[in-house]
Formats: C-alpha cells, structure tokens, sequence
C-alpha cells in the first residue's frame, strides 16, 4: 500500500518538465483534467491518456505514474462495478473508471513534479489569502512525513502481535484502530507544535512577507503554455465536431 | 538464537542499508549496536522481528527464516520497544494498552490480569493505571512500552534508543531492568547512541558503520579502541578516556563512577 502510495509524493528531479514554471505545469495538468472530462468514448479517453503517458515520460515519472495508477486500479473497478450495476452498460461503466485513472494521473503529475515551495509560489500569483496557502502547502508538505509515521506505526503494532493481514473485511477496519489512533494524536500534536514554533518565528507579523525565489517565466514556459492551450482547444474542437460522438 | 548470515538490505530508494552483515547472538547475551545515524542500527533489528525482510543473506531466529514467518509469529519470541512511545500507544487506558499484546497473543483473561499487574508494579505505572497512555509524561511512555512488551515474556527484547527523553534516575532505573533481564536468562539487544549508559552494563558491542559491522566484541575491549571509534563516529565514554589519561592505573577501565570513586578515594591520585 506504502508503496503504491507513493507515487503522490515529490521527488526532485532535473527533467525539463520538472525546470518548467509551476504555473506552467498547473496549466497543463488543468488543461488536461478539463480534456478527461470533454471525452464522450474510450477512444477519445485512450488518447488522452497515451497524451499523459508521454508527458510522464517528458518528464522521467513513468514508473511512478504507474503506482499512480495501479494506486487508482481498486477505486476504478468499484466505479467500473457500481456503473454496470445501474446502467448495465460495459462502454460507459469501463469509460467512468477509465476517466477516474485520467484524472488521478492528471492531477499526481502536477504533485510529483512540483514541489511544495514552488506550489506556495503558484498560489501566492493567484492571490489567494496567506493562510489558506500556508494551511494547503503543509498539509502538503506533511504527506510524506504522514506516511513515515504510517509505517513506523504499522512496524510497532505488528510487532504487538497485530495481524494487519488476516481475517474478514470487519476484522481488517477492527484492527486499523491501532495504527488510525496514534496516526492522528502525533498528527494534532505535531500541528500544536508547528504552530507554536511558527508564531515564535514571527508567522503573521507583516501582512506580505517577502520571498526568497520570485518566479518569472522564461521563453520555453511562455511556448509550452501558449502549445497547451492550442492543443486543448484543437482536441476539444475535434471532439466535439470531428469524431463521431460513438465509435464503439 | 539469532543469526545473520551476509545480510543485505536495500531501501525503496536504492540506498543500501545492510552490506553482507554476518552476526550471531547466543541465548541470554546482552549486545549493544552502536553506530552513527545512519549506520543502519534500527534497520538490523527489524530484520529480527520480519518487518523487514533482506535482499539478499538470511535471518534466523530459533533456527525459523524470517522471511517464511510472520512478524506477529516472531513477536511471541521477539519483543521490540521502539524509539517513539508514541508510535504505538492508543488504548484507553495504561492496563488496556499492557493487555494489548497479551490479548493478540491469545493469552486468558485471568494471565493477562496477572501480567499487566506485574508489568505496572515492576515498572512504577501502577498509579496511572486507569488513565489514558497519552497523559503520561514522555518519560512514563518510555516505560510503559516497555512493560508491554515485557508483559508477554518474549525470550529476545530489543530496545530501541531507550534513553531518549529519560532522566539519570530512569536511565539508571533501566540499567537495572536490563540487568535484571539478563539475569533472568533474557537475550537483550540494545540499539543507543547512549555510550555513557551502555558502558556500565558492559555487554557484548557490535560497532556499525554504513551497514556494515566494523566491530564485535566485549565493551571493555571494543571501547578502549580509539581509531575504531573514530572511524564510526562513536564517542568513547567518559570513564575510558579518564582511565586512558592515567598515569599509574588499574588494570581495566573503571565499569562505574562509584569504582573511579573508590579508586581515587584509596590514594591512587595522578
């Protein structure tokens, strides 16, 4: 699970898809979260999801946007399940789920190339208020350290004699309580004290505190973005009023 | 009981955490894993209770590969008191967070009274019994993993950087448990960067450095080895140093403060 999981998290990288501005990449993740949501057929949805794979490649997280997926695999078949169960309809149930994987891998592209510091930067352009931003960037900056201690929770407990693995579906959510527990007192201790060495380093003492990297966007950001855009508005175009609305 | 044979271990990360380490404990010996951070020290015991499994090499306890057994299995023989109280404690109260093991482990309701109550007296929690584990005092945590993992009576206890957060008294308290447990015929492998606690205790020292084992041997022989010391950045206690800079002394290092005392207390002053 641990490791399926962590194809969400940062990592550095120095792909040219990771050097692009973060507002960049946001865009392109937009845009191509908008695009899962225009397909009306599984080809349509195909292409846009080989369009990711490649931008996944572009930017050498292959193998972690497959954990992505795979990550995504038990809440698709349960769509894909659910779907059947009231339409009776294998191309739409099998298109819902396929969607959900798209914009899973839409948005985890975003979040694996970007890093918290520069997802502060992108919110700070859209002026958002400085709380909601810090709030939203610790939370996120905090995933990786959630899971550490998911781990190290898990490790304990097991060596309690703790069956993680065994018994009914009643018995699996019974034995969470150990890990869940102790994962959301260290987490609201861990709050508590961010908190209070955030105030004693003076957070919230001028209203625009300066910052140590000021993004501006280079050429290649201002081509990449303009070539998103065209390319949006074309798939949209020829979805629309080229394809034929069915092909399967 | 316990052996390693030319374990490797590499993480998620490609980091490889144990190169080839090769390591027997017998029955009833006290070991010390030191070594910096990083050297791979926690990494090697959760290779005795199956949390994790090697690359390459074999672990065995009692004779069992741990990689065809389940870590709960080992549990039974193998009892860990990791390095953050909190990463464990969730009961409602202290006696319902001691009789958690017990109760994975299948014990009856009458034993497992019987051993909670043992486990809080021997440990001083008696008291807190009925109240909530995540009251106590860092210290008072500390403790009370220990107990419960003391309570099922595992033949193997690690203890993970014990000394974190403790004060001298519950340091020396501990000393006198590890004792005790040694005594009482207990494997017990101890895993602190603590020198100065682990010294008096003078048990068998197994020096790691980038996980490798670069030493093995007893404390009174491993520790009065400066370069290796050095070379795995562990600092040498207080009590060597002192005995090294002597100009007429005894023929060992002192084992505690109160012979380094004595010693000087008879005249032997230089």
């Amino acid at each position: 699970m641990m490791w399926l999981s962590s194809g969400f998290i940062f990592r550095r990288g120095t792909s040219r898809y990771h050097r692009l501005d973060p507002r960049v990449k946001l865009l392109i993740s937009v845009l191509m979260f908008a695009t899962t949501l225009l397909v009306r057929t599984l080809y349509e949805l195909a292409a846009v999801l080989t369009f990711m794979i490649a931008v996944a490649a572009i930017a050498t997280v292959l193998r972690r946007v497959a954990r992505t997926m795979a990550f995504t695999g038990l809440f698709s078949a349960f769509i894909f399940i659910l779907n059947f169960i009231f339409t009776r309809n294998v191309e739409t149930s099998l298109l819902y789920a396929a969607r959900f994987v798209a914009i899973v891998v839409s948005t985890s592209l975003f979040f694996i190339t970007t890093s918290p510091d520069e997802l502060e930067q992108v919110m700070k352009t859209f002026r958002l208020p400085r709380d909601v931003i810090f709030a939203f960037v610790t939370a996120v900056r905090f995933i990786p350290v959630m899971f550490l201690d998911t781990i190290q929770i898990m490790d304990a407990q097991k060596s309690r004699g703790l069956e993680l693995e065994k018994g009914n579906l009643l018995r699996r959510a019974r034995n969470m309580i150990p890990i869940l527990i102790p994962l959301v007192v260290n987490s609201v201790v861990r709050s508590g004290e961010l908190a209070e060495a955030m105030e004693s380093r003076a957070y919230g003492s001028v209203p625009r505190p300066t910052s140590l990297v000021e993004y501006r966007a280079s050429v290649t950001d201002r081509v990449v973005a303009v070539a998103a855009v065209v390319l949006f508005a074309l798939v949209a175009y020829s979805f629309y009023f080229v394809l034929p609305a069915r092909i399967l | 009981m316990i052996e390693f044979r030319e374990v490797t271990f590499v993480h998620q990360n490609g980091v490889k955490a144990l190169e080839n380490v090769s390591l027997k404990i017998e029955p009833g010996e006290t070991v010390a894993i030191v070594g910096e951070n990083g050297a791979g020290k926690t990494t090697l015991v959760k290779h005795v209770t199956g949390l994790l499994k090697p690359a390459l090499g074999t672990v065995l306890v009692d004779g069992e590969d741990t990689t065809r057994t389940s870590t709960a299995q080992l549990s039974r023989k193998v009892g860990v008191a990791f390095q953050n109280p909190d990463h464990q404690l969730f009961s409602e109260s202290v006696e319902e967070e001691m009789a958690f093991g017990l109760r994975n482990f299948g014990f009856l309701p009458e034993l497992v009274e019987q051993r909670v109550t043992w486990g809080l007296e021997l440990f001083g929690l008696s008291e807190y019994r009925k109240s909530s584990p995540l009251v106590l005092s860092g210290g008072e945590k500390k403790r009370l993993t220990l107990a419960c993992i003391l309570a099922w009576d595992p033949r193997v206890v690690i203890l993970d950087e014990p000394t974190v957060g403790q004060d001298s008294i519950q340091k020396e308290k501990l000393a006198g448990t590890i004792r005790m447990l040694s005594a009482s015929g207990k494997t017990v492998v101890v895993v602190s960067h603590d020198i100065e606690f682990l010294w008096p205790i003078q048990p068998r020292v197994v020096v790691m450095k980038a996980g490798k084992v670069v030493g093995d041997g007893p404390a009174s022989r491993l520790m009065q080895d400066r370069g290796l010391l050095d070379s795995a950045r562990v600092a040498q206690p207080q009590l060597v140093e002192f005995y090294d800079r002597l100009g007429s002394r005894p023929a060992a290092p002192f084992a505690d403060p109160l012979e380094a005392r004595r010693w000087i207390e008879e005249g032997h002053r230089s």
